[in-house]
């Protein structure tokens, strides 16, 4: 798997965020580096939801913070409306944050336990915004309707609330700077299913009604593909499919994403069972395997991928690309 | 249909209630919880955080705080399970009945080698010398799938992945071949493709052992393929109780249908508008004496108000507690009313993004 490669990128004028060959390193002592994001690309459009998915370690989450600069970048580069986010620095930096705000896995420690949730919300509009405290409190009490928290509990705190309804302040603390794009990073896996899918259609609402772009991180497949325009699947730091949601899901090209599609308990009818069988256990990101980094537990893997890296390709005909030498090409007429 | 009460049950459990007191009043953790268990079958309790599932879990397993306040049977082969607790029947858990917790890094001993501790069960419950618990501790984890036992019973917890961890879980729980396993959310820590293996590890060993398991689980895929018969906990109670095919297919209880209706699922179109069921989950202190589900519920009429619905129907047929259950006339009827009204018993708006079902 996975592959380098920007030929997934698109041309279009409406290229909100992108991401070119983005690399992130962590070191762990004795010069060893955990390798977790290796040359990593694609782009969002304006008004778009881009998924990533992937399990444990694929590094979708470092992807996440690093575009907001939560973690160092080791390199390439992060494009939003024409600036480098991988560049900049200071005073530059915390002006274009408000642009791009986040929403966390877990909603309870994501909010500060000793602080009112009126004043949770309202902290990034008292650094940035009209700092007229009129219209400060009309502003949150409208955010707080909108997110479905009833305005008049803005003088309690977190532990007051339930884990949904956390979120829900959550999601208003990261609008009240009327960002462009939000960044959601497991924004349902804490909370139960019958709560998960009144905050999965919030969201889905408030992007309407905010215009937003949104970048969703989840490991939960069907979540992803519920919410997004557009998929990418993750392994070990490498891309290795995008495409948009209902084709990759569809017709699942590469191998990692179909074992995926095969896993869950009731699989996708696009796949076999028997392919989520995938061996071994994950290799350890320090010393990530040579060529394709998913070729130690693939079916398909031959001599090539052990020594040669894929790189993205397009695959049918669409925007749908993979990275991989043995692509599993279904016999769809339409190819 | 199956068979109506036989007398093989491995399990039986007839009216538990716990209720936990605190401070702030008494927590009604379970309430007239009743179920029965062959051998060798698969029993799913599926339900959200605080419906009640692990209290099941750890009140058979005789792993309740002591100010848990108990009441109820739970017979195993026809034997008062809570009367053996106060004998002291240590040989019992750990043995007949022995439970898998959700995550393996808290549920084993960091300090310890793996080997050590599937032996230290071994020698303890069964009597085998160090030696042979050793031998047969390699060997249990080369049954439940990880590869190179010998060098793997050696290592520590933390020297093994999340997958493997709760392989060397399993092992310790199966060491002394019991009839019934307890799996407490057995793989909600690990990934998707983990979790494939793990569930099929217990498969096999079901039905090479013949032994009977408890799967707990808040995820309906995992119920639906791995299990006979599925019981849906809401607010302490069972619901719900059914085969799992008809639960599947032919649900009674409206939050069942909620719960089904709530989650996005894989082979829906991407942008799918999710029904959320209205809300949120019931406390559990000192609870209404009415239907719990009731506030959240669009069939709900103020009958549903009066009394809590028992759960009806015989044991071992499909049981559910709902005064107007879902595909029946008396269901229809209730929709069709509160639609007419706009609201439910409780003044819940009926949101128009529900279109007609059943």
């Amino acid at each position: 798997m996975a592959g380098s490669g920007r030929v997934q990128l698109r041309d279009s004028e409406d290229v909100l965020l992108r991401v070119e060959d983005l690399v992130v390193e962590f070191p762990v002592g004795r010069k060893r580096v955990v390798h977790a994001v290796s040359s990593v690309s694609f782009d969002v459009i304006e008004g778009e939801t881009l998924g990533i998915v992937g399990e444990s370690g694929c590094g979708k989450s470092t992807v996440a913070r690093s575009i907001i600069r939560l973690n160092p970048i080791d390199g390439g580069r992060v494009l939003y409306e024409g600036d480098d986010l991988a560049e900049l620095e200071g005073g530059a930096l915390r002006r274009i944050r408000p642009h791009l705000q986040m929403i966390f896995q877990d909603p309870i420690s994501s909010l500060n336990p000793r602080r009112k949730v009126r004043d949770v919300i309202c902290e990034g509009l008292a650094v940035w915004g009209d700092d007229h405290a009129v219209w400060t409190r009309s502003r949150i009490g409208e955010l707080m309707e909108a997110v479905g928290v009833d305005p008049r509990f803005g003088d309690r705190r977190p532990h007051q609330f339930s884990g949904g309804q956390c979120q829900r302040i959550g999601i208003a603390r990261a609008l009240a700077l009327d960002p462009k794009v939000l960044i959601c990073d497991e924004p349902v896996s804490a909370l139960d299913v019958s709560v998960q899918a009144q905050i999965l259609n919030l969201l889905q609402d408030m992007k309407q009604r905010y215009g937003l772009t949104v970048l969703f991180i989840s490991h939960d497949l069907s979540v992803v593909k519920n919410v997004s325009d557009r998929i990418v699947v993750m392994y070990l730091g490498k891309v290795c499919e995008i495409g948009a949601a209902d084709e990759l899901y569809e017709s699942p090209v590469h191998p990692y994403t179909r074992a995926l599609l095969a896993s869950i308990p009731e699989p996708a009818a696009t796949v076999d069972v028997a392919e989520g069988d995938i061996a071994g256990e994950l290799p350890s990101p320090v010393n990530p395997p040579s060529g394709c980094r998913f070729h130690t537990r693939c079916p398909h893997a031959t001599e090539i991928c052990r020594q040669v890296e894929p790189t993205m390709a397009r695959v049918g005909g669409g925007d749908h690309f993979a990275a991989c030498h043995h692509p599993v090409l279904g016999p769809d007429p339409t190819r | 249909m199956k068979t109506i009460e036989t007398p093989r049950s491995l399990l039986e459990v007839r009216d538990l209630q716990v209720r936990f007191p605190t401070s702030r009043g008494t927590v009604h953790a379970l309430d007239k919880v009743s179920f029965d268990l062959r051998p060798g079958q698969a029993l799913g309790i599926v339900g959200e955080s605080g419906s009640g599932k692990s209290v099941t879990a750890r009140t058979l397993m005789n792993l309740l705080p002591r100010t848990a306040q108990v009441s109820g049977e739970v017979l195993y082969e026809g034997k008062d399970v809570r009367a053996l607790a106060a004998a002291g029947a240590k040989h019992f858990w750990g043995v007949e009945m022995t439970m898998v917790f959700q995550d393996p890094m808290t549920s084993l001993n960091p300090v310890k080698k793996v080997g050590e501790q599937i032996a230290e069960t071994l020698r303890y419950h069964l009597g085998r010398g160090r030696r042979d618990a050793w031998a047969e501790a390699t060997e249990l984890l080369g049954q439940v799938g990880i590869p190179e036992p010998a060098q793997r019973v050696t290592q520590y917890p933390h020297e093994l992945s999340g997958g493997l961890r709760q392989r060397v879980v399993i092992a310790m729980a199966l060491a002394c071949r019991p009839r019934l396993l307890i799996a407490d959310e057995p793989t909600t820590a690990v990934d998707v493709t983990v979790q494939k293996h793990l569930l099929d590890l217990l498969d096999r060993l079901r039905a090479e052992r013949e032994m009977a398991m408890i799967l707990i689980t808040h995820d309906l895929g995992v119920a639906k393929g791995r299990t006979d018969d599925v019981a849906v906990m809401y607010g302490g109670r069972i619901v719900e109780l059914a085969d799992t095919v008809s639960l599947f297919s032919d649900m009674r209880h409206p939050y069942t249908e909620a719960l089904m209706r709530s989650i996005p699922r894989i082979d829906d179109p991407s942008h799918h508008r999710l029904d959320p069921i209205p809300g949120r989950p019931p406390g559990l202190m000192e609870p209404p004496q009415r239907c719990t589900f009731a506030a959240r519920c669009r069939y709900a009429r103020p009958d549903c108000l009066e009394a809590v619905p028992e759960l009806g129907g015989m044991v071992g047929l499909h049981r559910f507690s709902c005064n107007h259950p879902v595909g029946t006339e008396r269901g229809r009827a209730a929709l069709a009313t509160n639609r007419a009204a706009g609201i439910n018993a409780t003044g819940l708006p009926m949101t128009e993004t529900i279109e007609e079902v059943g």
